[in-house]
C-alpha cells in the first residue's frame, strides 16, 4: 500500500520544514514576535525532570544540553562550543559557552554542568538519574572543572555513543540551586537555562512554560540564536483521543500531538502535520524466555508467525504508524537492520508446525494446545492507557484471536500506569509477554535492553531474559568500537542473533506526531528522541 | 407511597407466603397488564437467552477479527456493523450481556444486601445506634457514588467481581437510608401500635407485620436498579476503568467505540441502545409492579 506518511516518515528537519514551508510558501518571512502557543499533549508525566520521556519532552523546552544531535545523527554544539577527544578516546575535554545563566540568575559554567554529573551518578537513590547512570557509570573515571569554562571527562574505558547519549533529554543541565532543594521541588519546578521556564504546573491539566527573555544557549541545531519568538507555552493534557483532536478542530488548540488514527487522513488535509519516528527499541513483545512455554525457541518462533501484525498495525492505526517487524532496534535508528522487519510473516502453518515439533500438540475442547497437561496460555502484561494507546492495545486484540487459531490462549492483563513503572506485578514469574518501547538515538539502547543479569542483580529492562554471552560481547564490543563499518556490523550481528531468536516480537516504533495550525510555523521535532521543539515558532499573521 | 394504616391491619400479611401469591397474577389480572409491559417482558427475556446462553443468538464469533472488514456499517450480515478490528458488533453484544447483567444483578444484590443490613438495624434499634448509623450513612453520602466507586476499581484493580463490588458498596448507603426510613414509618404505623396493645410479642410483630410492610417498595426499588447499576458499571467502563479486553462488556464496548463516534456511530449507537433497552425495560417492569402493589391497577 502506498503511504503518503512515508514521505513524511523521516528523522529529518529539512523534510519537515519543507513540509512546512509548501504549506504557504508565499508567506514565508521574518518570524512574528508574539503570541501563547496551546499544545495539547496525550500523557501527564510524574515528574517534570528526566525519567519517562514524556517528561523528556518538556525538559526539551526549559533546560539545554552539553551537546546536541542533528537529525543526521552528527554531534553538534549546545552548551559545550567545541570539544577534543584524546587518542586513546579516554578524555573528553569541553570549552563551554560563556555568559550564560539559568533563568534563577545561577550561572550556567563547568563548575554547575560537573555539579549535575556528580548529583546524576550519586549513590544516593534520591538524587540519582537513573537513565543517565545506566548510560554512564560503569565508564566514567573522573570529571573535572578545570577551570569555570572547561569540562573534562575521563573514562575508565572507551565508550563509543558517548557524544550521542548526553545529547539525550536526561543530560540536561538544571540549576544547581534548584537541584539543591531536593527531587521534589525539582519534579515540580525544575530550572533550566532553555528558551522557557516552567511557571505553574496544575497537575492533571497543564504545564504553564513562559519565555526566557534572556535565552543565549540554543544549540547549532536551532534555526535562530536568542530567545523564543512566541511568548509561551500552556502545555495541556488531554489524554482522551477525540476531545484532543477537537480542540484543534474548535481552535482551542493551536497544536496537538499525536493525532487519532481514525483522524489521520483529514488531518492530513487541514493541518501541518510534522511526524518523526522515534529511535531505540520499537514497541515490541519482549517474550519470557526464562520459563515455559516460551524457554523453547520454537514456540516463540511459532508466536512470532501466528498473527498479522503488519496488516494489525495498519489497521489499528489507520497507516499513522508504520509497523517494526525487527522487535530489536527502530527503524529510525541509523543501525537497525531492513530485513528483519520481514522475519516471521503471518503463517499459522508455520506456527502450527513448530508447536507440534515442541511437543505442544494435544488440543483441549477449546482448541488450546497442552503439553504434560498444561495449557498453552500466555499473559500479556501491558500498560494500557500509558505506555500503549487504544490503538496500540486493538494491535494486541487482533493478535490475541489470531493466535487462538494456532492454539495459544492469550490474556490480556492491563496494568495502570502507576503500578507499571513501580514494577508491580511483573516478576519473572507473572508473565510470559510484555510489550514496550525504550527511546534513544541509536544502538546504544542495545546495552540497556540486554545487559545480563549481574552478581545476582536482574536487569529488569532486560524482561525477554534473553542473556546469551555471545549477544552481551557483540553489544559491549560494538559499545568501544570507533571504526563506523565495524561498529555497525557487531550492533547488525547482535539484531540477528536477538531476532533469530525471537526473544522479541516487533510491532511498531513510537512516533511523535503533530498537527498543527497552519498559521503556526516552524515548529519541529528533534533528534534523539523526537523531543518537539517551540523555541523557533512563531505565528503568522 | 404506602398504603392506609388501617387497610393493611386489616390484613396481615407474610412475605413468603400471601405476599408472594400477590405477586403472581391471575388470568384476569394478566389481560390487564399494558402492551409495554409485554414488550419489555420480551426484552428481558431475549435478554437472559442472551446472558445464559449467547450462541443461540450469535450470528457470528464475538472474538472473531476480520482486518479485511473493519469499520463496516449496519447490514444484513452484521446487524449492528463491526467494530475497528472487523468484530461483528451485535454478536458482541449478545456476548457481553452475561457480563453486564451480572455485575447489574450482583451489584444490586450486594448494595440491597448491605443496605438491608445497616437499614433495618437503624430502622429497629434504639435512637443511639439509629443517630451513629444515619451519621455514618450521612457522611457516605456526602461522597458522590461514582468517586467510591473509582477508589476502589483503582486500589483493587479492575475485574468483574471488583466491578460488582465497587457499583455496589457506592449504591448501599442510598437504599439502606430508604430502608431505614420505611422501617421507621411502619415501626410507628397505627396497625403496629395496634398490635402492641394487644400484647403480641415483640419478635412476632416484626416478623408478621414490620418487615412484609417495610420490604414492599424494595421489591420495586431492586428492579429499578439493575438497570441503573448496569449503567453505572457502564459508565465505569467508559472512563477506561472497566473490564480488561476484549471482554464485550455493554461498557467497555462503549468505551472502546468512543474514539471513533464521528465515523462510526454505530460503535456507540448500538451497545448503547442495548443498556437502555435493558434497563428501560427492567424500570418498566418494577413500575408495574409497584402500581400493583400500590393498588393502582387492579390486581
Amino acid at each position: 500500500m502506498t503511504r503518503p506518511v512515508r514521505r513524511l516518515a523521516v528523522r529529518s528537519i529539512p523534510a519537515a520544514m519543507a513540509l512546512a514551508l509548501a504549506a504557504s510558501a508565499a508567506a514565508a518571512g521574518e518570524p512574528r514576535q508574539g503570541g501563547i502557543i496551546r499544545y495539547g499533549h496525550y500523557q501527564e508525566p510524574p515528574c517534570l525532570y528526566t525519567g519517562w520521556v514524556q517528561a523528556g519532552y518538556i525538559q526539551r523546552q526549559y533546560a539545554d544540553n552539553l551537546v546536541a544531535r542533528d537529525n543526521d545523527g552528527n554531534i553538534v554544539p549546545w552548551l559545550a562550543t567545541s570539544w577534543t577527544v584524546s587518542n586513546d578516546n579516554l578524555t573528553y575535554t569541553f570549552r563551554i559557552k560563556p555568559d550564560v545563566k539559568f533563568t534563577d540568575g545561577t550561572v550556567l559554567d563547568a563548575n554547575a554542568i560537573l555539579y549535575n554529573f556528580n548529583r546524576w551518578l550519586s549513590d544516593d537513590p534520591a538524587k540519582a538519574n537513573r537513565n543517565a547512570k545506566l548510560y554512564v557509570a560503569e565508564y566514567i573515571r573522573q570529571i573535572s572543572a578545570p577551570d569555570p569554562l572547561t569540562l573534562k571527562i575521563e573514562l575508565s574505558k572507551p565508550y563509543q555513543p558517548l557524544l550521542t547519549v548526553l545529547a539525550t533529554y536526561f543530560f540536561g543541565i538544571l540549576s544547581p540551586t534548584a537541584l539543591e532543594k531536593g527531587q521534589e521541588a525539582i519534579c515540580e519546578k525544575p530550572i533550566g537555562s532553555g528558551p522557557f521556564y516552567v511557571d505553574e504546573w496544575k497537575r492533571g491539566q497543564y504545564v504553564v512554560l513562559k519565555r526566557n527573555p534572556d535565552y543565549n544557549s540554543a544549540p547549532a541545531t536551532a534555526k535562530h540564536q536568542g530567545p523564543a519568538h512566541v511568548d509561551g507555552i500552556v502545555w495541556k493534557f488531554l489524554k482522551d483521543n477525540t476531545l484532543r483532536y477537537g480542540s484543534l478542530q474548535s481552535g482551542e488548540s493551536d497544536a496537538i500531538y499525536d493525532v487519532p488514527a481514525v483522524y489521520w487522513a483529514e488531518a492530513q488535509k487541514n493541518y501541518t502535520i510534522i511526524q518523526d519516528i522515534t529511535g531505540g527499541t520499537p514497541t515490541r513483545l519482549q517474550l519470557n524466555t526464562a520459563r515455559p512455554p516460551f524457554d523453547d525457541v520454537r514456540v516463540r518462533q511459532a508466536f512470532a508467525h501466528v498473527s498479522d501484525r503488519r496488516k494489525a498495525v495498519e489497521v489499528a492505526t489507520h497507516g499513522s504508524i508504520p509497523y517494526n517487524g525487527n522487535g530489536s532496534l527502530s527503524q529510525s535508528s541509523p543501525e537497525h537492520v531492513g530485513a528483519l522487519h520481514d522475519s516471521y510473516p503471518y503463517d499459522p502453518a508455520a506456527a502450527n508446525r513448530l508447536l507440534d515439533e515442541a511437543g505442544w500438540s494435544a488440543r483441549d475442547r477449546n482448541g488450546v494446545r497442552q503439553k504434560d497437561g498444561k495449557p498453552l496460555t500466555v499473559r500479556l502484561l501491558y500498560a494500557g492507557g500509558s505506555l500503549l494507546s487504544a490503538d496500540a492495545t486493538l494491535v494486541l486484540q487482533i493478535l490475541q484471536d489470531q493466535a487462538r487459531d494456532v492454539g495459544f490462549e492469550v490474556v490480556l492483563k492491563p496494568i495502570p500506569q502507576a503500578d507499571w513503572f513501580a514494577g508491580k506485578g511483573r516478576t519473572v514469574d507473572d508473565y510470559e509477554a510484555q510489550p514496550a518501547y525504550w527511546v534513544a538515538s541509536s544502538a546504544e539502547i542495545l546495552k540497556i535492553s540486554w545487559r545480563p543479569d549481574e552478581g545476582g542483580v536482574i536487569n529488569a529492562n532486560n524482561a525477554s531474559r534473553f542473556q546469551p554471552p555471545e549477544l552481551w560481547k557483540l553489544i559491549e564490543t560494538a559499545d568501544r568500537t570507533f571504526d563506523d563499518a565495524e561498529r555497525l556490523k557487531l550492533y547488525q550481528d547482535a539484531q540477528r542473533l536477538i531476532v533469530n531468536n525471537a526473544a522479541v516480537v516487533g510491532l511498531f516504533p513510537l512516533t511523535f506526531t503533530i498537527a498543527a495550525q497552519p498559521k503556526l510555523r516552524d515548529v519541529w521535532i528533534s533528534s534523539p528522541v523526537s523531543e518537539p521543539v517551540f523555541h523557533d515558532a512563531w505565528f503568522e499573521e | 407511597m404506602t398504603k392506609p394504616a388501617d387497610q393493611l391491619s386489616v390484613y396481615p400479611q407474610t412475605l413468603v407466603g400471601d405476599q408472594l401469591l400477590r405477586f403472581l397474577p391471575s388470568a384476569d389480572a394478566l389481560r390487564t397488564v399494558p402492551a409495554t409491559v409485554y414488550a419489555a417482558g420480551v426484552v428481558v427475556a431475549f435478554f437472559l437467552v442472551a446472558a445464559v446462553a449467547p450462541s443461540l443468538l450469535q450470528t457470528h464469533d464475538p472474538f472473531r477479527t476480520d482486518l479485511y472488514a473493519t469499520l463496516q456499517s449496519p447490514s444484513l450480515d452484521h446487524f449492528f456493523g463491526t467494530d475497528q478490528s472487523g468484530r461483528d458488533l451485535y454478536s458482541r453484544v449478545v456476548q457481553g450481556t452475561g457480563q453486564s447483567l451480572a455485575i447489574g444483578l450482583g451489584a444490586i444484590g450486594l448494595s440491597i444486601g448491605i443496605a438491608l443490613l445497616v437499614g433495618v438495624t437503624a430502622g429497629l434499634a434504639g435512637r443511639r445506634t439509629d443517630a451513629a448509623l444515619s451519621r455514618f450513612l450521612d457522611v457516605l453520602l456526602a461522597f458522590p457514588n461514582l468517586f467510591l466507586a473509582l477508589l476502589f476499581v483503582a486500589v483493587f484493580g479492575a475485574t468483574t467481581t471488583t466491578l460488582i463490588v465497587s457499583v455496589g458498596l457506592g449504591c448501599a448507603p442510598g437504599y439502606a437510608r430508604l430502608i431505614r426510613g420505611q422501617f421507621l414509618v411502619v415501626r410507628n404505623s397505627g396497625y403496629v401500635e395496634a398490635a402492641r396493645a394487644l400484647g403480641h410479642p415483640y419478635g412476632r410483630i416484626v416478623r408478621q407485620h414490620i418487615f412484609p410492610n417495610a420490604m414492599r417498595p424494595l421489591i420495586v426499588m431492586i428492579t429499578m436498579g439493575v438497570g441503573q447499576t448496569i449503567v453505572w458499571a457502564s459508565s465505569l467502563a467508559f472512563l477506561g476503568l472497566g473490564v480488561a479486553p476484549p471482554s464485550p462488556e455493554w461498557g467497555a464496548l462503549l468505551d472502546a467505540g468512543r474514539n471513533y463516534v464521528t465515523v462510526a456511530w454505530w460503535l456507540e449507537v448500538m451497545p448503547g441502545f442495548a443498556i437502555i433497552l435493558f434497563a428501560l425495560s427492567v424500570t418498566v417492569i418494577g413500575q408495574h409492579l409497584q402500581d400493583r402493589l400500590e393498588g393502582r391497577v387492579n390486581p
